[in-house]
């Protein structure tokens, strides 16, 4: 064994030591820095269930666990009575998803457009202007929607499709946007060079390229839409909400339950029918 | 022979074939006369709309505009906004939680047992998800009362049912390679978790999560519409009062926090992104 | 005496499923560098799968050094999998993880849940694993996430972390089926070495008949199932790697 080997090898086992006392460490390090994030979050939670929970909440009216369980025993029955008179205001419901929606991609068509970095008309304006609309369209809930549109067009269905056709434009439109800017650029070029015009180019280059992905999403939002369109009747949108809010404030929970369940239903209807809407667009 | 063969299919050439253009155009066809049939049923004054949108802009310049803004600067509202975030936190926070098992469980290729645990969590996923976070809070306040805690809990249902069946797809797309490899190496099935799981959804994981908080941060700007405590109460108020410039503040004030909030949301994602 | 002995090993993945072995039985020793031949679809990886469990056997027997796997439970199952390393086609490496904790998952069978949850793994883990990443070649990369690598980088972390586990014996499925010729060859130079050097006898899933007839003693010829020839690679010859590979012609 030659003294150069025996100095290598001594080198490899300096060399270990040292390496693993730096996984070591930065394994300690990281352990630090993970349990530090863990005890900010449980003394927010610790905080935020003080404030929120232990000292919001009227424990003596509320009573004891019993008369809670109670309470929540009464929404086990189920009126089924009620489930003929339902049909007709499930069907109201679904039509104001649909119809909220199909409004909701007309005006997504120039928020999408704007909204996409590749083929926003004029950058500094258009762009922020669609991010804008989406972003309002998003952090402001269906509920609050709706009450301006009341306020504007007064009690009934329109209010309510006006409200989910502007909540949804910013999903839908931020996600079509963003399939816009991930095309292949290689169709537009070839509809620009046989002489198409923008209009032709987003017609044939553009739109056949993100049908697909863009109808996706919107059979998704459309299947949100009806869970919406179920509790605007609160703010008096007509529909299954309506009858809900009816039978809660007579007292009849049975029938609240009957309302859930055939909002369930109406749901589980959305499901099918996107299920098969997206088979046959895929 | 075979060029004329070619020209009588090229002349026979029609964008749809006959079983295909059937099916497809009888489903446009259906779909476009429920939605006239819907326009006439709810008894939608089309006519009339291009005048409301004309008003609906008299409506937002005269009334709408100037916001309150002093309103929302005052001291107990934002009490309130502190609240709802708080609110929003525990809620996104608990719901997160339960829809880390919930999408665990209810994952095909990774649920401890797919013979009962796969169907009872996708059925808890579903029911969750299916009622609106507004029927969720009000439930609650009807069996609790009014105050925060239904809200708190309303949110935590509504995120478990909405992060549950996002983390379940997640999983489900995985990679299964690594897996076979710690399942090879001798790991058991939460060895399996940590490392052959988690490391390929945690970026996909952290995205769902901040935009949960997204969706719990909206949802609890209006559960305080039915009692359920945050600033949905106040927002009701001014609406009830027709303060339309106070509305307006507080929209604004929801819409400057929602803007925070992605800001933030944004540099996690990239530092999650970024780790080891 | 042999130290894996398979025995008229039958499987199907579904019970109305075509069978994809259909009793094939083989004997490795001790110093053994086994390879696995045949065309696609031979049902070659499915016989790797059966003798660590990874797919479940319909019938027959596999006996490691004495234990009959087949009938294994859950525990037992874990230990004897860690007594088993494998080197896999795709790697199969947690590509989000630093090659380190990629070698130190060799461990996890070693290793507690808690542990496991803060990727706490002992000193001595840590220096093993260094020491196996500097014999793969692979000191200069130990901080590096997994899929920064090149292809041959990413299997001999592969190969690092079948060794982290102290096995007894080596599955190997394709190990270089996904790299070119030339990597290909210094791959299995690399697991050749080791396993020599580490006493590890080997079974390898191969494609490549040529790698096969180098680094391999000895040969199973697999087709659709049925095991075709059973010998030292000196005994293999062309006229009977065209009968094994008969149908792939077709």
């Amino acid at each position: 064994m030659s003294t150069f080997r025996q100095a290598a090898a001594t080198a490899d086992v300096a060399w270990r030591s040292r390496a693993a006392d730096q996984v070591l460490d930065s394994r300690r390090r990281r352990r630090y820095r993970v349990s530090t994030f863990v005890m900010v979050l449980v003394v927010l939670v610790v905080w935020s269930v003080q404030v929120t929970i232990i000292d919001d909440t009227d424990w003596e009216r509320m009573g004891s666990l019993q008369s809670v369980l109670a309470a929540a025993g009464e929404f086990l029955a189920v009126d089924w009575a009620l489930f003929p008179s339902l049909a007709g205001p499930a069907v109201e419901t679904l039509m104001i998803a649909c119809l909220g929606t199909l409004l909701g991609v007309v005006i997504c068509v120039p928020a999408a457009w704007f909204g996409a970095l590749n083929i926003t008309p004029y950058k500094p304006v258009t762009y922020p202007l669609a991010r804008l609309m989406m972003t309002l369209s998003r952090s402001i809930h269906e509920i609050v929607w709706a009450l301006f549109f009341v306020a504007v067009v007064g009690l009934g269905p329109l209010a309510g499709i006006f409200a989910i056709a502007v909540r949804s434009v910013g999903f839908i439109a931020k996600m079509s946007a963003e399939a816009i800017e991930d095309i292949d650029h290689g169709p537009v070029e070839a509809i620009r060079a046989v002489g198409g015009n923008g209009f032709q180019v987003m017609l044939y280059a553009i739109l056949p390229q993100v049908l697909p992905q863009v109808l996706g999403v919107i059979i998704f939002e459309w299947e949100i839409n009806i869970r919406r369109s179920a509790i605007l009747g609160l703010v008096g949108a007509g529909g299954l909400g309506l009858v809900f809010f009816r039978q809660l404030n007579t007292f009849n929970f049975a029938g609240v339950t009957a309302v859930i369940i055939a909002i369930l239903a109406l749901i589980l209807l959305g499901e099918v029918l996107s299920y098969f809407a997206r088979k046959a667009v895929i | 022979m075979a060029g004329s063969a070619g020209r009588a299919t090229a002349l026979q050439w029609r964008r749809f074939r006959f079983p295909q253009s059937l099916i497809g155009h009888g489903a446009w066809i259906a779909v476009l006369a429920f939605l006239a049939f819907s326009v006439d049923h709810l008894e939608i004054p089309l006519e009339r709309i291009p005048d409301m949108l004309g008003r609906m802009w008299q409506v937002l310049a005269s009334r709408y505009y100037p916001p309150d803004l002093a309103y929302i600067l005052d001291r107990d509202y934002l009490d309130y906004v502190v609240e709802t975030i708080q609110m929003a936190y525990l809620g996104a926070l608990f719901g997160l939680l339960l829809s880390v098992l919930l999408g665990w469980f209810g994952s095909f290729n990774m649920t401890p047992s797919r013979r009962f645990v796969y169907p009872v969590a996708r059925l808890f996923t579903m029911g969750f998800r299916a009622v609106h976070e507004m029927i969720w809070a009000i439930l609650f306040v009807s069996i609790l009362g009014f105050g925060m805690l239904p809200g708190v809990l309303a949110l935590t249902f509504f995120c478990a049912g909405f992060a549950g069946k996002l983390f379940a797809e997640e999983i489900e797309a995985i990679d299964m390679g690594p897996v076979e490899a710690m399942r090879a190496a001798g790991a058991n099935l939460f060895q399996t978790v940590v490392f052959g799981v988690f490391p390929q959804v945690r970026v996909a994981f952290t995205g769902i999560s901040i935009y949960t908080w997204d969706v719990a941060f909206r949802a609890a700007t209006v559960v305080g519409f039915v009692g359920a405590g945050g600033m949905g109460w106040y927002l009701k108020r001014a609406v009830l009062q027709i303060e339309t410039e106070r509305v307006a503040a507080i929209i604004l004030s929801i819409v400057a926090l929602v803007i925070v909030s992605e800001i933030v949301s944004a540099y996690a994602r990239d530092r999650v992104m970024r780790m080891k | 005496m042999p130290i894996l002995e398979v025995r008229e090993l039958r499987a199907r993945y579904t019970s109305s499923g075509p069978e994809i072995l259909k009793g094939v039985s083989f004997e490795v020793e001790a110093d053994d560098f086994f390879a696995i031949i045949g065309p696609s679809g031979a049902g070659k990886s499915t016989l790797i799968r059966c003798i660590n469990r990874l797919v479940e056997p319909t019938a027959g027997s596999i006996h490691f050094y004495g234990t009959d796997v087949t009938t294994l439970p859950g525990r037992q199952l874990r230990i004897l999998r860690r007594d088993i390393g494998m080197i896999f086609q795709e790697f199969n490496l947690i590509n989000r993880m630093s090659v380190m904790d990629n070698v130190l998952s060799g461990r996890l069978g070693y290793t507690g849940n808690v542990r496991t949850l803060f990727r706490a793994f002992p000193r001595a883990d840590i220096e093993r694993a260094l020491e196996l990443l500097q014999r793969v070649g692979l000191q200069d990369h130990v901080d590096k996430r997994a899929d920064e690598l090149s292809g041959g980088q990413r299997q001999r972390v592969g190969i690092a972390r079948a060794l982290m586990q102290g096995p007894r014996l080596m599955l190997l499925d394709e190990p270089t089926s996904a790299l070119d010729p030339k990597i290909s060859r210094e791959v299995m130079g690399l697991i050749k070495t080791m396993a020599e050097e580490f006493g590890v006898p080997c079974l390898c899933n191969i494609h490549d008949v040529r790698l096969a007839m180098e680094f391999c003693n000895k040969i199973i010829g697999l087709q659709d199932g049925v095991k075709m020839f059973d010998g030292p690679t000196g005994e293999m010859d062309q006229a009977k790697l065209d009968q094994i590979y008969a149908m792939e012609v077709l």
